[in-house]
């Protein structure tokens, strides 16, 4: 990987991580009525996202099985401690079952896995 | 050419005068729709918006039996480079909108930006969500609305707002002006709030503008930014916030633990 693509697989990780953990977040707060309002901004993290993605991956062009693997889990592992930090703090309803389904949804929508 | 010819003897009207030329009819007309219209913190607006507006009312009026309508966001600033109208309905029942954005933005050709809350949701965010208080602190309502409303701070609704703020320090060089204005703004009006502070937009504006040192807010939205000393200072406004808001949801939790 060129050092190019390298940061901007990292940059792609950072935006992905936080925008699932946003996600969860939003269903973990029962406070969801107030907080949909606002579903029209939080959309910027996921079409930056996609546009890193665009650039990582162009068409025709398919991402190692090593490379989705090395993104995934990296992506898994900040969501993982972002939101365990928040359960420290004494947060309720957090399902960190729900990372990894949320990522494999984000990657196939960002065309980084099939 | 279209010609207008002014008699050579008049008063006031000298020559090389810079003057405005617009029909009177015109004028008459925009005075009687701004009457029914309420304005808050707006100084003018294009003849052409008020028309859009009092059009987007009569379409949702027919449609949705509301308390008010109120227009909020790009829309209301001055000129043209808006990117959706964003309209509140307040409403006590639930409507299914999409069909009616689809119609507002077929006759009007923009896009629209559809918001259903009720009265009991719309007091809440107003009490807890500092997005709440900067959104209405401009906006042109149908109708006169004062709200009486008790500050309550939910730090974990803080928390996910936040957020989005992140947003910004990773990704400076990617993000165009106005989403970096708007991640910034977002996050001093959550710095403000925590701080008990009265928001609006232009205090928070204002605030911006004291604390990254600019001259004006454009200077963000033309993203004409120091890059370095503006996320020196913004990670810094940043992880003090999160501070806050950590320390506010233990307290929090550990309160609600002794109840």
């Amino acid at each position: 990987m060129t050092q190019n693509r390298n940061k901007l697989i990292e940059l792609f990780i950072g935006n992905v991580s936080n925008l699932i953990v946003h996600k969860i977040l939003e269903s973990a707060i029962n406070q969801l009525e107030l907080i949909i309002k606002y579903q029209k901004e939080s959309v910027n993290s996921l079409k930056i996202a996609k546009k890193y993605g665009e650039k990582i991956n162009p068409v025709n062009t398919p991402l190692q099985e090593r490379d989705i693997n090395y993104i995934r889990e990296k992506i898994i592992k900040r969501a993982k401690a972002e939101l365990e930090k928040r359960i420290s703090l004494g947060y309720e309803n957090i399902d960190l079952n729900l990372i990894e389904k949320e990522v494999d949804k984000i990657l196939k929508e960002a065309k980084i896995s099939d | 050419m279209d010609q207008i010819y002014l008699p050579k003897n008049r008063i006031g009207l000298v020559t090389g005068s810079f003057v405005l030329i617009k029909p009177l009819e015109q004028e008459i007309q925009q005075k009687s729709q701004t009457k029914k219209l309420h304005f808050y913190k707006i100084q003018s607006i294009e003849p052409l918006k008020l028309q859009v507006i009092n059009e987007i009312i009569k379409i949702i009026d027919k449609k949705i039996k509301n308390d008010n309508i109120i227009f909020i966001g790009s829309f209301l600033e001055e000129g043209f480079n808006f990117n959706d109208v964003d309209i509140l309905i307040i409403t006590n029942q639930k409507y299914s909108i999409e069909p009616i954005k689809k119609e507002l933005e077929e006759k009007q050709k923009i896009k629209i930006h559809l918001i259903q809350i009720n009265n009991k949701t719309l007091l809440d965010g107003l009490s807890k969500d500092p997005l709440y208080p900067m959104m209405l602190s401009k906006c042109v309502a149908k109708k006169r609305f004062i709200f009486k409303i008790r500050k309550e701070i939910d730090y974990k609704i803080l928390d996910l707002h936040l957020l989005k703020s992140k947003l910004l320090i990773d990704n400076f060089n990617t993000l165009d002006g106005n989403e970096k204005y708007y991640l910034t703004r977002n996050m001093i009006a959550i710095f403000l709030c925590l701080d008990k502070q009265k928001i609006s937009q232009e205090i928070i504006d204002k605030e911006i503008k004291i604390i990254f040192n600019l001259k004006r807010i454009e200077e963000i939205k033309k993203n004409m930014l120091n890059k370095n000393s503006f996320l020196t200072k913004y990670k810094k406004i940043y992880n003090e916030t999160q501070r806050k808001i950590f320390r506010g949801i233990k307290n929090d939790s550990k309160q609600k633990q002794i109840d």
